[in-house]
């Protein structure tokens, strides 16, 4: 229920950084706790594993629309809603990379 | 702590990626066609001085190089300015400007200096331009951890150029 992934792009910059952790569980949303301004990693048929934030859920809470914080991000703008099956999990803890500044 | 923790933890088995894509992620950018093209323009300013200088009776032999060197300068200093608009646009973040708050003046001189080498025959902003794209270059390589070295071009005009250390 609960999974470590490492943050690759910088379509949430800077809220999330290359190279930050972030640990995201399935128990938040199971509850139905799912809301605006959420951070959510979900599949993409064609992104693969993606990291966005909620900007709408549908009324039947089966539908969401995600962003990204950049002008360039790749996100429900360009590819529409995603289904809520494609939810791997919320972001629960975020471990930001101290070393950001010296990769660039 | 626990950021190195888990940095150790991905080091040995390395943790799914969770992408924050931005555009196409095709990740091709590379400085050096904009400095082949900003030495080019200075090398058509060096053949267009030679034959100046060097032709007798000024017919239609010199009108046609003539014409050829400078349509090429042209072609040059704008591909120069395009060439860098992309990686300005498409690869440059708001991090590698907050690390290199100088790009942003560097890319402005590149516009201009291209402008004033399509303008007139200049050798000194020819040389100017191949300066300031040499410098996006080298702080271009800096974002991606790349060491870059200094060496002349191994053909005419010869100046130096910045080039990744591999």
């Amino acid at each position: 229920m609960i999974r470590v992934l490492k943050v690759t792009g910088e379509s949430l910059y800077p809220l999330y950084k290359e190279g930050d952790f972030v640990i995201v569980s399935k128990i938040p949303f199971v509850l139905n706790r799912l809301k605006k301004g959420d951070v959510i990693v979900f599949k993409h048929s064609l992104h693969g594993t993606m990291i966005k934030l909620i900007k709408e859920i549908n009324q039947t809470g089966d539908k969401l629309q995600v962003v990204g914080t950049q002008e360039k991000s790749i996100d429900s703008r360009q590819f529409g809603e995603i289904d809520r099956g494609s939810i791997s999990g919320k972001v629960i803890m975020h471990v930001r990379n101290p070393n950001f500044k010296k990769l660039y | 702590m626990i950021y190195r923790a888990l940095q150790a933890l991905d080091e040995k088995r390395e943790f799914p990626k969770a992408r924050a894509h931005c555009d196409v992620p095709c990740g091709i950018y590379d400085p050096i066609t904009a400095q082949i093209d900003a030495l080019t323009v200075v090398r058509m300013m060096d053949l267009m001085t030679s034959l100046e200088e060097n032709a007798g009776d000024k017919g239609v032999e010199y009108s046609n190089s003539m014409s050829r060197y400078v349509a090429v300068k042209e072609e040059h200093a704008e591909k120069a300015k395009h060439e860098i608009r992309v990686i300005w646009g498409d690869y440059i973040k708001a991090q590698h400007l907050e690390t290199f708050p100088e790009l942003g003046e560097i890319v402005h001189n590149i516009m201009q200096l291209g402008s004033k080498c399509r303008q007139t025959a200049d050798r000194e902003a020819g040389t100017q331009l191949v300066d300031a794209v040499n410098q996006f270059a080298e702080i271009f390589w800096k974002t991606k951890n790349v060491p870059t070295k200094k060496a002349n071009a191994p053909y005419a005009p010869a100046l130096e150029m910045v080039y990744p250390d591999l």
